[in-house]
């Protein structure tokens, strides 16, 4: 039987494939006790993280730039 | 160049470096993946009819595998053996004489010969398709379920820090895939805990719910 760990990484390298990086970043984390020596695992898994956090802050600038201020809501 | 192009312009970056990365292991992500596919199916169907019917599937689709010397590596054999062993050791112990069931048995016999010149260093661990005499069939199950409960044993404990945490990982297994191995290896280790005088009785209460369960499934199987 294949380690939860291994299954993980296997789940968290067809997510990339199929570019869905929020699952595989959970899979990397699950799969880190084993993995987390490798070299690629950490490339791989550090890589994904980032693109996350580059798409969050994307994601916060077009939140700011939509904002209304608090005067245009305010009740009355 | 502004702060929203310089982002736009790392998320292309960092996401064409995990698309050509990804793609450079295509092809032993195919192989993993259905490593993986294979062990999903032994250790979550729910009866044996189903169980035959998902290791059709599988096999039908990477039966390929066996006409490719190239494609296993000496570590993709032993882990596909071990998986199509436990299988077949689960097809053998149930009442499923259907036609499908004898199909897939067949199917992993075949395997297993076909296998048997791939990393010619491993010893497979399923003994030859012969009918043995009953007394050492048993011998031989129960020594291949003390190695499987080993490797689940191995895969639970980790990094955790007390046998506590093995068993309520254990018990939870059995409980949420009416895993029978699961069970049987809470029992070996809740029995482990009382000879070293520990106050079992709360896991012996939840063990035997567990069993009440696994047993009316098996039942219904």
């Amino acid at each position: 039987m294949l380690k939860p760990e291994e299954k993980a990484y296997c789940e968290a390298l067809v997510a990339l494939k199929r570019k869905k990086y929020e699952v595989a970043a959970e899979q990397f984390h699950k799969a880190a006790p084993l993995f987390e020596e490798n070299r690629e695992f950490n490339l791989l898994r550090e890589t994904t993280g980032l693109l996350l956090a580059v798409r969050e802050e994307l994601a916060k600038g077009q939140t700011q730039g939509t904002r209304e201020s608090p005067e245009v809501i305010a009740d009355g | 160049m502004s702060h929203h192009e310089t982002l736009r312009s790392l998320e292309q970056v960092l996401e064409s470096f995990l698309e050509r990365a990804v793609a450079a292991k295509a092809p032993r992500l195919d192989i993993l993946d259905g490593i993986n596919r294979i062990d999903d199916v032994a250790r979550g169907s729910n009866g044996h009819s189903d169980l035959a019917d998902r290791v059709g599937e599988w096999l039908a689709e990477y039966s390929g595998w066996l006409s490719d010397d190239n494609r296993l590596r000496p570590g993709d054999v032993r882990r596909l053996s071990e998986i199509l062993a436990e299988i077949g050791d689960r097809l053998d112990n149930s009442s499923d004489n259907s036609p499908a069931a004898a199909k897939i048995r067949s199917e992993l016999k075949r395997w297993t010969e076909g296998t048997d010149g791939v990393g010619r260093q491993l010893v497979l661990k399923r003994g030859p398709e012969t009918a043995p005499p009953p007394r050492s069939r048993t011998v031989m199950t129960f020594d291949r379920l003390l190695e499987r409960l080993l490797n689940r044993y191995r895969s639970l404990a980790g990094s955790r820090q007390h046998l506590l945490s093995v068993l309520e990982e254990s018990l939870k297994t059995a409980r949420v895939d009416h895993d029978r191995d699961a069970l049987l290896l809470s029992g070996f280790i809740i029995y482990y805990l009382k000879l070293n005088s520990f106050k079992i009785e709360p896991y012996v209460q939840r063990l035997k719910q567990i069993e009440a369960i696994v047993r009316e499934e098996q039942g219904h199987a």
